[in-house]
Formats: C-alpha cells, sequence, structure tokens
C-alpha cells in the first residue's frame, strides 16, 4: 500500500510513471464502478467505459491543475465518458442489456422495502434521460452534495434539483407501471 | 419541504438503496488499463516504433521444427541473439525518438476495444498494426476457467489488423472477424474503429 499522495503520483504519473498511474487508479477505481455501472446500465460496458476514462485522464494529467484533488477532476472525466457512451449507444439504438452478473453479485438487504426488485429499479432507471439518471445516482446514491454535483458537472444547482426532482417523478411513475403490470 | 418534496426524497433514498450494491472491479483492471496505455504509447505518432520495425513477417508464419537435442541448443542460442537484437533496436528507438510526453498527445477521442479470445493455451498476446506487431504485445488476462481471454485497447478510429499469439509461438486469426492475408499467406483479422 503506497503513502504517496495524490499529488506525488499525479507528478510521477504526469513524466510518464504508468505505474504510478495504476496507483491512482487502484485508489478510486472503487469509487466510480458503482457510478458507471449504473449509469451505463451493465457491469462489461462500465468496465470499458472507465478504462476509456482513466487512459483518457493519463493522456490529460498535464492540465490537471490541482493534483491534491485528482479525485474529483478524474470524477469529471469519469462522467463525462459516461455521457458520452451513452450518447453513442443511443445512437446506435443499442438497447441497455441487462448484466446477469451485476444482479448476481447485488446484495439483497431484507431490510430494504420489497416493493421494486433491483431488475425493477434497473429498468425504471434505464428509461430516464441521461441528465436525470446522472444526476439521480449522483443525489441518492453517491450521496453528493447540489454543490459537489454542480462542480463535477458543471451545471447549476437549480438545474440539479430540477433534474433529481424529475427524475424521481418519472421513476415512481415507471415503477407503479411495473407494479400495475 | 413541501410533503411532496419531502416524498421524493424518500422515495429517491429507497429507491437508491436498491443500487447501491455493486461488486468492484478486480486488480485485473489495473493490469488492463497499463497494458492499453502502454499499447495507446506505441500508437502515438511520437513513438519511432510504431511501425513495423523489424518487418516480422518471417515469424508470423507458423513453423513446426523437430530438432535434436543439441540442435536445438544451438537454435536457442541464435533466437536468444535474435531476440536480443530486437531488443537492442526498439531501446535505440525509443532513445533517438522524441520521448512521448502528454503534452505531445493530440487525440481527442478514445475507442477502448475489448478482444476476446476462447481457447486453451497457457499465454495469449495481441499484436496488430496498432502496437507494431508486437513491439509492445499486450497480454491477454484470463477470465474465469473456461479459457476466456481478453484484453481493452485503446485504438484510433479506423482500420485495424490484428492476430492473437498464443503460447508464444502460435499464429492465430480471429475467426469471427474478417480476414486479409499478406505476401506470406498469413491471415490476420481486420476491425473497424469508429464511425
Amino acid at each position: 500500500m503506497t503513502t504517496k499522495t495524490d499529488a506525488e503520483l499525479v507528478a510521477a504519473a504526469a513524466a510518464g510513471d504508468v505505474d504510478a498511474f495504476a496507483m491512482l487508479s487502484r485508489r478510486y477505481r472503487d469509487l466510480y464502478t458503482r457510478f458507471a455501472v449504473r449509469m451505463v446500465g451493465n457491469r462489461d460496458e462500465a468496465e470499458d467505459v472507465l478504462q476509456s476514462a482513466f487512459i483518457r485522464s493519463f493522456r490529460a494529467l498535464g492540465s490537471c491543475r490541482d493534483p491534491e484533488r485528482f479525485g474529483a477532476w478524474l470524477y469529471r472525466i469519469v462522467t463525462n465518458e459516461c455521457r458520452t457512451f451513452v450518447v453513442r449507444r443511443a445512437r446506435r439504438e443499442r438497447r441497455i442489456v441487462r448484466d446477469d452478473a451485476t444482479f448476481q453479485a447485488a446484495s439483497v438487504d431484507p431490510a430494504v422495502d420489497a416493493r421494486e426488485t433491483l431488475e425493477d429499479v434497473e429498468y425504471a432507471l434505464a428509461q430516464l434521460d441521461a441528465d436525470q439518471r446522472e444526476a439521480f445516482l449522483m443525489k441518492h446514491v453517491e450521496d453528493l452534495s447540489y454543490e459537489e454535483m454542480a462542480d463535477i458537472t458543471g451545471v447549476g444547482i437549480s438545474a440539479l434539483k430540477m433534474r433529481v426532482k424529475r427524475a424521481c417523478t418519472r421513476l415512481r411513475e415507471l415503477l407503479e407501471e411495473v407494479h400495475d403490470v | 419541504m413541501s410533503e411532496r418534496e419531502y416524498d421524493d426524497e424518500e422515495f429517491g433514498k429507497r429507491v437508491a438503496r436498491r443500487l447501491r450494491s455493486v461488486e468492484p472491479f478486480d486488480d485485473r483492471f489495473e493490469v488492463d488499463l497499463v497494458a492499453a496505455i502502454r499499447a495507446d504509447r506505441a500508437t502515438e505518432p511520437n513513438v519511432a516504433v510504431r511501425a513495423r520495425p523489424l518487418a516480422p513477417a518471417w515469424w508470423r508464419t507458423p513453423l513446426t521444427l523437430h530438432l535434436s537435442p543439441l540442435a536445438g541448443l544451438a537454435i536457442a542460442a541464435s533466437l536468444t541473439a535474435i531476440v536480443s537484437l530486437g531488443t537492442f533496436v526498439a531501446t535505440r528507438s525509443q532513445v533517438t525518438a522524441p520521448a512521448p510526453t502528454v503534452a505531445q498527445v493530440t487525440h481527442d477521442t478514445v475507442n477502448v476495444v475489448r478482444f476476446v479470445f476462447v481457447g486453451q493455451a497457457k499465454t495469449v498476446s495481441l499484436v496488430g498494426d496498432f502496437n507494431a506487431w508486437g513491439a509492445e504485445p499486450v497480454s491477454l488476462t484470463p477470465v474465469g476457467t473456461n479459457g476466456t481471454w481478453t484484453a481493452s485497447v485503446p485504438l484510433p478510429s479506423g482500420r485495424h489488423e490484428y492476430a492473437f499469439i498464443v503460447d508464444g509461438r502460435r499464429w492465430v486469426a480471429d475467426p469471427f472477424a474478417p480476414s486479409t492475408s499478406d505476401e506470406f499467406n498469413t491471415s490476420s483479422s481486420i476491425i473497424t474503429v469508429g464511425s
């Protein structure tokens, strides 16, 4: 386990030390895996998106102006990469495929309200606009504040609140439809 | 906070609980990442080893040799010399070429392509025009126990040729991809990346 700071590792990686960058990846990978998996809808594609985002960040390390906040900077790149991926996929008109491994891996908390299954929620989440899905995940799954969300997305707080609200409304409608079937 | 806002907040939290659990990726992620970054560097226009430096078409042709132990030793010594020469050439190229730095990178898109090989093997690597046909081979990582190997590689948009090297010696074209042949009648596969 390395004790080097983010800034030290960023400096080493920017000088070409790929192993230093691998340490940064190991430090942040788990934090962003859940967001990527939920944004793109399946595990394999999320891994590709994360790989792509991390490679992009390696290329752009020279533009990381505040290496101490590398994690937040990386989060912005991951978010953008997820958005780009979702848009491209929509253009290809590929439907979101359920990834069985993800569902099997997800533990079921018996204390959680049993009205919605994970599959129901995944289905409903996939129906949201990407902007609403992103805002909902950041707010309610990643527990970010609106200030943090605004910093990452570059979107104003009022607009983010509206997206979360609309996401909740739409999710509620979709889940009610599922239950009515 | 209005009743409706409170409901939304509670609803959001309740639904989100379902979404919190995701199994993290294992350390294979970094193995793939490091390999992809190194392969990415090999595609940089500033790296001199980019284009088939050793024109290794001769070793791409599958060969089966039957040798006595003594002859085997002699040939092994020769091969060691050839490999050393290859290393020297590559090293010299890297020294004399401008060092690839982040500032010199001009790509604005990344296409990460996942290559999958299925078959029994001890090692599988990926060679192609994007890594100078093995100047910096990409090792595939075994996934599970059913003989599946994968590697994720960033590729520039466009047409690329590739093949797998199985157990360090067997050249295998992808049976599920369009193929092409070189002047030695060795088949490679074709992938087109990007729109």
